[in-house]
């Protein structure tokens, strides 16, 4: 297998989702203007607007049903995908409208990137797991070189190099999760999303996968969900609070600043509750 | 309310600081008191009390950083930790500058004195006393609108501070008092100027406490506001 490369150089694609032989070393950030979340007639989300910087971590805390999960779903029109879901609003990735009338979902869900909550490999081997993303992409480079490629940036190549065949499934829960982290990156995103990534890892693996994060941001963009606000303020360069202000309201952006801001001297009392612990 | 038992334990921690400040306050009405009398055998019997602020300052500086590893504070429970800190160790140094004026005054009780230099080193330690009681006082209250005379205040002191060193470089033909004197008294002068810098410290480290902001910034903004109003 070749030398990983310091450049971006898989299944790079152009700013339409059509695949692309131009290599990329930066990601492309994404703005959000009065985005409304609904399922059927409730309202969960209003008026979320924020922009999120390229090749920077940004992570969303909240109590939980404040709309995290949602928002962040409706970045990659995940959200969507329910029945009877659907958002308003505009979320655009570089310049383009990721909800305009001609924009394919899912060529948007391969440019933006989702890992969720639990691990959820392919009961496939460790190679095709990460390979099979690219393959149905019609990557033709070689593929070797990309799996490679992308468990290193998943820092999971040392652990499973000697075991590829094996079966993703075998692998400790932490493996898993960076095992999904290589099969996102395989296909080249912009915007990787996380939901929760480590809520369900032990402390070790919790460590691993935000030294990962660190790493990653060199070439994407990161968007990160988490309750643990000792992780948002270790990993994240920004940070959204989301917050209900009355029951059966929606969620809302309450504040948003940089993360050593959130956690220093937040502007909002609501906020500073909420991150010291006295929410409730 | 959650957190109950940490907001508990941070409460306790500023119960102690102010404890401590009220003592080295007292220490300073004693130190006003015998720039006034020299009276050598109070300034004696002073001696050596900075070893116990030193001692208290190191128990609650342990206080902060065993508060800081077990619960990893953020937000406003950071800022009063660090605030905690910073004024414990201005407290302490301001009473170690108390336990060196104790010392010249009981090693030169004999000496002859300039009397203008003399009067001018009461009045220095006064203002010093009242601007370090000044800050302790914002401190405790978290007054963040008085703090921002502390300044003022301190300008004070600072003019005293020139007259008096113009008066130790610069004695007069007689009653200039003894040279082993007018050294002491000069280094006196540095010390109760620093001890009414520790004041307007503890006053500023109350405003990042309370603000978020360094005092430099927060006065900024309270000065433009004050403008913009007399604008309208």
């Amino acid at each position: 297998m070749s030398e990983v490369s310091g450049e971006r150089s898989g299944v790079g694609r152009d700013q339409g989702g059509q695949a692309s032989t131009v290599p990329k070393t930066s990601a492309l950030g994404m703005k959000i203007e009065d985005l409304s979340a609904y399922y059927g007639s409730f309202k969960a989300v209003t008026n979320v607007s924020l922009e999120i910087q390229p090749n920077r971590v940004t992570a969303l805390i909240g109590p939980s049903g404040c709309g995290k999960s949602t928002f962040i779903r409706c970045l990659n029109r995940m959200h969507e995908v329910i029945p009877t879901a659907y958002a308003e609003g505009c979320v655009k990735l570089g310049d383009q409208d990721i909800y305009a009338k001609d924009t394919d979902p899912v060529t948007i869900r391969r440019r933006i990137g989702m890992v969720f909550q639990k691990p959820n490999p392919f009961s496939k081997s460790i190679y095709e797991n990460v390979a099979w993303g690219a393959r149905i992409n019609g990557y033709k480079g070689d593929m070797d070189e990309l799996v490679e490629r992308s468990l290193k940036r998943a820092a999971l190549w040392d652990e499973v190099k000697d075991k590829l065949k094996k079966s993703g499934l075998d692998l400790s829960g932490g493996q898993q999760q960076r095992l999904v982290i290589a099969r996102t990156l395989a296909v080249e995103p912009e915007v990787i999303l996380m939901d929760e990534p480590a809520s369900a890892l032990d402390p070790v693996s919790t460590q691993k996968i935000e030294d990962t994060m660190q790493e990653l941001k060199e070439r994407y963009t990161v968007v990160i969900v988490t309750h643990n606000m000792q992780q948002a303020a270790r990993i994240s360069d920004y940070t959204g609070f989301f917050y209900i202000e009355n029951m059966g309201d929606p969620g809302r952006l309450w504040e948003f600043d940089e993360t050593t801001k959130i956690f220093s001297s937040p502007s909002r009392k609501e906020t500073e509750d909420y991150v010291t612990g006295r929410f409730g | 309310m959650p957190r109950e038992t940490f907001q508990q334990e941070l409460d306790r921690l500023v119960e102690e600081v102010v404890e401590l400040g009220r003592e080295v306050e007292s220490c300073l009405d004693t130190m006003v008191e015998v720039l006034q009398s020299h009276d050598a055998g109070v300034a004696g019997r002073e001696l050596g009390v900075d070893s116990r602020y030193k001692e208290r300052g190191a128990e609650i500086d342990e206080e902060c950083m065993v508060l800081q590893a077990r619960q990893a504070p953020v937000a406003r429970d950071l800022r009063l930790i660090y605030t905690v800190q910073a004024v414990t160790n201005h407290l302490v140094r301001a009473g170690t500058l108390c336990e060196h004026i104790y010392r010249a005054v009981s090693e030169t009780a004999d000496a002859e004195r300039d009397p203008d230099l003399d009067t001018a080193l009461f009045e220095m330690s006064r203002g010093a006393r009242d601007l370090f009681r000044e800050g302790l006082n914002i401190f405790e209250a978290r007054d963040i609108d008085r703090a921002r005379s502390l300044e003022a205040e301190d300008d004070k002191v600072d003019l005293l501070y020139s007259e008096a060193m113009n008066l130790a470089v610069n004695p007069g033909k007689e009653g200039a008092g003894s040279p082993e004197w007018r050294v002491r008294a000069a280094l006196t002068v540095h010390y109760l100027e620093r001890i009414a810098d520790h004041g307007v410290d503890i006053g500023g480290r109350t405003v990042f406490l309370v603000t978020g902001e360094r005092m430099e910034s927060a006065m900024r903004q309270y000065r433009d506001r004050k403008l913009d109003q007399y604008d309208d």
